[in-house]
């Protein structure tokens, strides 16, 4: 009877983080394969559709897994869309997209100023703010040196690699 | 490779005298009108310092708007994460300074010279240092590709403003000394860039995608995941416009669809390291812990 209640307690936090994790919805944006492990050599469980609808379980380096109908596997996470309603601001005549057939409600970004209809924070606000070089100081005054942001690194095992720069002609 | 980096950022800081002498001209007194054409022309190419003093003008302005966050421990570890991947680029000796602002709204700003500011409510969202990495090799690359800078100098107001509010500021500084207890005409000027709006204006989109394909690199150089920056694409995504004040970070930035799909042709050169840590357990640590 005693113990009955711990197991409970584990049993509904379970089901908490099954209900936290499935509100995460996406769909394939491409036609692609469902794989039983996150690795391209993987074995393929089943093809996937575009626009087949899935459920986002976890992520790891470029993969996702998912599940799709009943089944679970890893598919590429650049492979997938995400449910919101953010539309692409693209200006290249590409026009609103809407995801999961979501109403379109913000035009294109086409004006080059900045609309800042945000809580709590208004262009007015810029405005009409007394510049703060003490808080400047206090920023600067948490800088890390060289040295010391070395020993951060190799506490947690990062170590530096040699990567060049990729692609756009930069 | 990195030491003849080191002597091209010694070699660009050299003109520097040359410049700060008309600094020390206008405080000597001459009218700013006489120099103003001097001072049109050092604005084509800023000194490092230059650079350095006009960000930490609009990071004053920036900052009288907006809070810094309490938290001490999590701006330290911010400024470490930070440090370490700008100690991989090449412009590892700027003055880098991190600090995270006390707002919920989802968001990151480049000054430029190295200032970087990152929204609490941004950092809440994440989950691992590797995404930490990953926004802040965003806005590092902004600084290294001197973006901010170029946007300034592009925009046909600011040359015109810049020009006037130098000389403005010159003759004030001449006159009643440095009120705002900024040494620079140019931090001065900073200031105003703020206040005008002008800092928070959108960047090019091809600014943008550069900073997203530039800044994986930089995680990647620091031993991150470069697919935390991936997940943070991912999580804005799905972010609603109207939560949170998210729709600061849609109106100034393309759209994480978009970037994603842009993002997407960088990353095959760069999946061999994916297997690198995401540090998940100091990062729970240091942002969990209020």
């Amino acid at each position: 009877m005693f113990r009955c209640l711990p197991i409970a307690l584990l049993v509904a936090a379970l089901s908490l983080i099954g209900d936290a994790s499935a509100q995460e919805a996406a769909a394939t944006n491409r036609a692609t394969d469902l794989k039983d492990r996150p690795s391209a050599d993987a074995r393929t469980i089943a093809p996937l559709a575009a626009d087949a609808p899935v459920k986002v379980l976890a992520r790891q380096g470029a993969w996702t897994q998912v599940e799709a109908g009943a089944q679970r596997g890893w598919v590429r996470a650049f492979h997938l869309r995400f449910q919101s309603t953010v539309e692409t601001s693209s200006g290249g005549g590409g026009g609103i997209t809407s995801f999961f057939g979501f109403g379109a409600r913000q035009a294109p970004t086409t004006s080059k100023v900045a609309t800042l209809g945000i809580r709590g924070l208004t262009p007015d606000d810029f405005k009409n703010a007394s510049p703060d070089p003490a808080a400047l100081k206090k920023l600067q005054s948490w800088r890390a040196d060289k040295a010391s942001a070395e020993r951060f690194a190799r506490e947690a095992k990062l170590a530096p690699v040699a990567v060049a720069y990729t692609g756009g002609g930069s | 490779m990195r030491a003849f980096l080191a002597m091209l950022a010694l070699a660009a800081a050299a003109p520097a005298h040359a410049q700060l002498d008309i600094g020390r001209l206008l405080d000597l007194g001459k009218k700013a009108v006489e120099v103003a054409p001097q001072i049109q022309q050092a604005t084509k190419e800023y000194t490092v310092e230059e650079e350095v003093a006009l960000g930490e003008g609009i990071a004053t302005g920036f900052l009288g708007a907006v809070r810094l966050h309490g938290d001490e421990r999590l701006q330290r570890y911010v400024n470490r994460v930070g440090r370490w991947l700008a100690s991989q680029t090449e412009r590892p000796d700027l003055p880098w300074a991190f600090g995270v602002i006390d707002t919920d709204t989802i968001n990151a700003f480049a000054m430029p010279g190295g200032t970087v500011i990152v929204s609490h409510g941004l950092v809440k969202r994440l989950t691992s240092e590797s995404e930490l990495a990953g926004v802040l090799g965003h806005e590092i690359a902004h600084v290294l590709k001197k973006h901010q800078l170029s946007a300034i100098q592009s925009d046909a107001g600011w040359s015109a403003a810049a020009t006037g509010a130098k000389a403005i500021a010159a003759d004030r500084i001449g006159r009643s000394g440095d009120v705002l207890g900024l040494k620079s005409q140019l931090a001065n000027a900073g200031v105003d860039l703020v206040k005008d709006g002008l800092f928070l204006r959108p960047l090019d989109r091809g600014m943008e995608y550069e900073a997203d394909r530039l800044g994986v690199v930089v995680a990647a150089r620091g031993g991150y995941d470069p697919y935390g920056f991936v997940a943070v694409l991912t999580m804005l995504a799905q972010v609603k416009p109207d939560e949170s004040g998210a729709s600061i970070t849609f109106s100034t930035h393309p759209s994480p669809a978009d970037r994603l799909a842009e993002l997407e042709k960088a990353m095959p050169a760069l999946e061999k390291y994916a297997n690198q840590p995401q540090v998940e357990g100091r990062f729970r640590q240091t942002v969990g812990a209020k």
